[in-house]
């Protein structure tokens, strides 16, 4: 691992437990790396969508890790830690914050810079389109980086490009169908041109047709990729690595087709092997 | 499609979907304006506003059918209002005072009902910025035109469910009790939606205020 290229996203000792009180995260630690695409697998309920949340610092978890078997000590929500920072703890500034992106610890102060690097795409789209026009909304993320008007126009007009959709500039989005509303909100997120993709449920609702063009957008895409999901045959074509969440907590990380393989695993955590790795059809699993 | 009564005209192609907005609006608000100032002695052009307006309105090609469901909705509300005047001295005068209101709050209805139904209500929202209203008001109507739909969606979707699990005839009392735990389930699921909206916002770099591209 000594060669592995600089990491784009590290999360140590991550845990974070919801204000009613139960524990979502517990002690959860991974690193991902440049152009990696790791895929992120576990039965509903797992904390995937909050492991999610935490990347751009829409939650901030705390950073610990619990001693043996003992959970209760996890913090409540809010990262406490982001007051001892600021009062210039400055030798261990980094290792307080339990996610960091591209070298930079998640807190307050740096989220103008994550939040341009990190782009999350959420489960429904209609959350994630909220302008009038299509053109307004892919352009939302690129006027808020203060880029002149003829850069965030060039923009647009690329990242729809990029998904299909050249020429959708004067749609509405209750015109779209769900899989074009899917991509446009793809596209709102490339036009920031972040260096890490958080992708949840990219396939969920999406007929054969769209997501095969989904499928097809992401090998494209050049940032490092994420991907919370469910559709487990979508995962073996498109990532490297996979990670396994059950119970807030890592199971197990490894190479896709080992993890996913590995029938004794899945079946304890409500997963099953896909079939393409079952019947070793190799169909599918491209070269990235 | 539940919600298409705001766009069912707007995205047509006369002369008055041609004109630029801000004359439209400019338009629309001077009709409003000199029917609501115009003393009530001033009767003729009183109608000869109102006939400006039912000119706008065919020249747009807008039904009669779709103007005349308008008004039933509206037209209540203004009798109502506009009674209580002759109510008020005991229906022994204000007759003149009623039917003022009355014309009034139509031409000035029919004048807006023309301006929305020419204009798609984005290019009507950025020309209302151009003529100075402020963006806050301007990013909450763009929210609610987008959030309308969505919102009209679910509400169908809940009361399918519902349909589909009631048998038989119900009481007046049993139908009440079902359509306000709707409204306010419907109420929950749309802050738990603003929620995850804002979080999409803050997701791509929003900061608080909103940027357009005008």
């Amino acid at each position: 691992m000594s060669h592995a290229p600089a990491p784009i996203l590290k999360v140590a000792h991550l845990s974070y437990r919801y204000p009613v009180g139960q524990i979502a995260l517990c002690d959860v630690n991974f690193v991902v790396g440049v152009n990696e695409i790791v895929g992120l697998v576990g039965p509903n309920g797992a904390g995937k969508t909050t492991l999610l949340l935490h990347l751009n610092g829409l939650l901030l978890g705390t950073r610990l890790a619990p001693r043996n078997g003992e959970t209760a000590s996890v913090g409540t929500a809010g990262y406490v830690g982001a007051a001892q920072n600021a009062a210039g703890a400055d030798s261990n500034n980094e290792s307080r914050a339990p996610v960091e992106v591209l070298g930079m610890p998640v807190i307050p102060e740096n989220f103008p810079e994550i939040r341009r690097n990190v782009g999350v795409m959420f489960q429904d789209p209609d959350d994630q389109l909220f302008c009038p026009t299509v053109r307004d909304d892919v352009a939302f993320g690129p006027l808020n980086l203060d880029f002149p008007r003829d850069e965030v126009l060039r923009r647009v007009a690329e990242s729809l490009a990029s998904v299909g959709l050249a020429g959708f500039e004067d749609r509405r989005p209750h015109e779209l169908s769900f899989g074009e509303k899917r991509r446009v909100c793809l596209a709102g997120v490339l036009a920031c041109e972040p260096s890490l993709l958080a992708l949840d449920e990219p396939s969920s609702n999406l007929d054969p047709r769209s997501r095969r063009g989904l499928i097809e957008i992401l090998k494209k895409c050049p940032a490092a990729q994420i991907i919370a999901s469910h559709d487990l045959e979508l995962v073996v074509e498109l990532c490297s690595r996979v990670i396994v969440l059950d119970q807030g907590r890592i199971q197990a990380d490894g190479p896709t087709r080992e993890i996913l393989g590995n029938e004794a695993l899945m079946a304890r955590h409500g997963l099953e092997v896909p079939l393409s790795i079952r019947y070793g059809l190799e169909f599918g699993k491209g070269p990235r | 499609m539940p919600g298409d009564f705001l766009d069912r005209y707007s995205l047509g192609n006369t002369v008055c979907h041609r004109l630029p907005p801000t004359l439209k609006i400019v338009l629309a608000a001077a009709v409003i304006a000199g029917c609501a100032l115009l003393p009530v002695a001033y009767w003729p052009a009183h109608g000869c506003l109102a006939c400006l307006v039912f000119v706008g309105l065919s020249l747009a090609e807008i039904p009669l059918s779709y103007l005349v469901h308008r008004l039933a909705l509206f037209l209540p509300l203004v009798l109502v209002t506009a009674l209580s005047v002759p109510l008020s001295r005991g229906f022994a005068g204000g007759w003149e005072i009623a039917a003022t209101v009355v014309i009034r709050s139509l031409v000035a209805f029919l004048a807006a009902l023309w301006l929305v139904s020419t204009t798609p209500f984005d290019r009507l929202l950025a020309a209302m910025s151009r003529l100075g209203m402020p963006r806050l008001f301007s990013a909450l109507l763009a929210f609610t035109y987008r959030y309308i739909y969505v919102l009209f969606d679910e509400l169908a979707r809940m009361k399918t469910a519902q349909r589909a699990r009631t048998f038989g005839k119900r009481s007046a009392w049993q139908r009440w009790t079902a359509t306000t735990r709707l409204v306010g389930l419907l109420l929950i699921r749309a802050l738990n939606r603003a929620v995850r909206i804002h979080g999409a916002m803050v997701s791509r770099g929003w900061r608080g205020d909103m940027r357009t591209l005008d």
